[in-house]
This record gives structure tokens, C-alpha cells and sequence, in this order.
């Protein structure tokens, strides 16, 4: 128990050091929305919250995506626009049909984001996210992928990188750290 | 929009901090690779519950499932690791499926961001395998994780 309260205390601190990953994360993609519209990593006229995942995950996307919404949300409170953005891993369910029906359910202003299967994976690739079908329910197939929720800016460039384990409030407030900072 | 690295992002915010900047370190560090959704959530129970043999299965479903992995040094810091050799993706992949829970001495470096501790492996130097009995302890965590009638095989074969 001593060990997590260390920890958690030490999740608690501010903002404060911040050092280079040895590896390049994001870049840039071109995909299309639950509108049938297409969208580049620097068209949501602000800064964005980033997840890759799918609409039918029972997984890690019931946790990850309730809390970057969430974090948007906190955000919006202290006066920080940022766009929630969903991109599939799961292309052949998640159409823009279907991810106008499911996006709301996640946070009313997502934009959730599909394509080809060579589009998405030039943007997992870019932000060195894995994705693959691990088995099989009634539903479809079952995916494994990564977890992250990425920061980027307006211009689309990634400031850091959020883990999944992190609740609402410290995203929210990592975020906060890196959005004031901008000029 | 050209590619970015966020070595380069992370210095612009370090200049928006420049008395706290820090750099990457190499280190060796021993310790258990854990499942680090359910270590800090606690939904699963508390903390020494949820690492060593007592949590094996459920820790393979949520590195299955995308879950990061940490390693739990002998220190008692819990290392996000970012990278596995073995693996391209920055997190997740079969490497850190096939070895959770292992407690290994690993080398590598270590980068501290927004009060976390991630860690990159470049070498994994010595894996025990599962030496954490807990399951003596505390069963398995959680205990629907297995189901009745692989437990009932397993315990019928000895």
C-alpha cells in the first residue's frame, strides 16, 4: 500500500519535468468523419485528445475514452477548448453510418474517425500505435490495440502522450500544463 | 503537416519550464512487469493482490486488451514502459503479453514526463519467470477471472 500512495502522491505533483522520447510520435493523416467529411490532424481548429480504438470494444476503450471525455469536459470548465477524436482500429464496423449513431455516446462534440485500411494504418504507424485481431465473439472480432490518449496541438503536432491509467482530473490537468504554455 | 518528434514538442515545453528540465537516464532496474490498470484503479483489489501469479491471467487480458504495462521495480517505482524489445509499437504487443508478471532485470532508458516515470527497454538481462507466488495468498484475483471448469481440470490433475 505504501507504494501506491507514493505513487499516487508523486501523479498528483504538477507539470514538471519533461524529457524527450527517443522516437517520433504522429504525423500527419487524412481520414473522414461520422459526416462523411475528411479530416487531417490539424483541422479541429484547436487542440485535440486523440485515441485509437473502436466503437464495439468492451475493453480498454470502456475505460480510456469515458475519461478523455471527461478530461475534455474539465477542461471546458477552465475555459480550454480541446477536440475529443476517436480513430477506428476496426475499419469494416465502424463506417461513418455506424459511427454517427455510436460517437454521441461517447462525448457529443467527437469527432470519430475511419478509412481505408492503408489510410488508418499510415496513422497508427505514425503514432506507433499497434492494433490486431486477437479472437472472435458474435459481435465481430475482437481487437487488441494500444492505449495511449495523445495531446496534439492546433497544428496537429503531438505534445505528449497521456496512459490510459491516468483518471480524468490528471489528464486534464497534464493537458492544462501544455496548453497554457503554447503562446 | 510534417512528422514531429516529440523530442522537439517536449522542448518547447521544457522552455516553458526551464528549471525543471530533465533528460533520459540509463538504468538497470529490477523488478515485475504489472498490469497497470488494475494496480492503480484498484478495482480488482489492493495493490499486493494484483501483481505476481494471483493476477497472472487477469493481467494477460488487459495486456491483450491494450492496458500499458509497468514495471514494479524493487524500489518500489512503478515504470510505464513505453517499448519492449522486440516490439515496434510504443505500447502493447505480444512481448508484453508473453512476459507479464515475469520479474526481470532490465536495461534501458528512463524519462520523466508530467510526473510519471516511463521507462524503454533496450535489453531485458535476466526474466525469473513468475517467481511472485501470491496466488498462496490471495487465490486468484479476481477469482471469476478463470473459469470454474479449468479450475476444476487443473485442480483434478494435481
Amino acid at each position: 500500500m505504501r507504494r501506491l500512495v507514493t505513487l499516487l502522491a508523486c501523479a498528483a505533483t504538477p507539470v514538471v519535468a519533461q524529457a524527450p522520447l527517443p522516437f517520433d510520435i504522429g504525423g500527419s493523416f487524412s481520414l473522414v468523419d461520422q459526416r462523411g467529411d475528411t479530416r487531417t490532424e490539424d483541422s479541429f481548429g484547436g487542440p485535440s485528445l486523440l485515441f485509437f480504438g473502436y466503437a464495439q470494444c468492451q475493453s480498454i476503450c470502456t475505460v480510456a475514452l469515458p475519461r478523455m471525455a471527461e478530461a475534455v469536459d474539465l477542461l471546458a470548465e477552465r475555459g480550454v477548448e480541446v477536440q475529443p477524436v476517436l480513430v477506428t482500429v476496426d475499419p469494416v464496423r465502424d463506417t461513418p453510418a455506424s459511427l454517427r449513431d455510436h460517437a454521441p455516446d461517447i462525448h457529443p462534440r467527437l469527432v470519430a474517425l475511419t478509412g481505408s485500411e492503408d489510410a488508418l494504418a499510415g496513422a497508427r504507424k505514425a503514432f506507433r500505435v499497434e492494433s490486431e485481431v486477437i479472437g472472435e465473439d458474435i459481435e465481430g472480432p475482437l481487437y487488441a490495440h494500444g492505449s495511449f490518449v495523445y495531446l496534439l496541438d492546433a497544428e496537429g503536432e503531438v505534445l505528449t502522450l497521456l496512459p490510459p491509467v491516468l483518471g480524468a482530473d490528471r489528464m486534464a490537468e497534464i493537458a492544462m500544463g501544455y496548453l497554457e504554455a503554447k503562446p | 503537416m510534417r512528422q514531429m518528434m516529440v523530442g522537439v514538442v517536449a522542448l518547447s515545453a521544457l522552455m516553458a519550464f526551464p528549471a525543471m528540465a530533465a533528460e533520459g537516464k540509463r538504468v538497470s532496474v529490477k523488478g515485475e512487469l504489472i498490469d497497470t490498470w488494475c494496480y492503480f484503479s484498484g478495482v480488482m483489489g489492493r495493490p499486493d493482490a494484483v501483481v505476481g501469479s494471483a493476477h497472472h491471467t487477469c493481467a494477460m487480458w488487459c495486456a491483450a486488451g491494450g492496458i500499458p504495462i509497468g514495471l514494479l521495480g524493487e524500489d518500489g517505482e512503478v515504470y510505464m514502459v513505453l517499448k519492449l524489445p522486440g516490439d515496434d509499437a510504443s505500447n502493447g504487443g505480444e512481448t508484453f503479453l508473453t512476459m507479464t508478471n515475469d520479474t526481470v532485470e532490465a536495461e534501458g532508458m528512463v524519462y520523466e514526463r508530467d510526473g510519471l516515470t516511463y521507462l524503454v527497454v533496450s535489453e531485458v538481462t535476466s526474466n525469473d519467470g513468475i517467481p511472485n507466488r501470491t496466488h498462496e495468498d490471495f487465490g486468484v484475483v479476481p477469482g471469476n477471472v478463470i473459469p470454474d471448469a479449468v479450475v476444476d481440470k487443473v485442480l483434478e490433475e494435481g
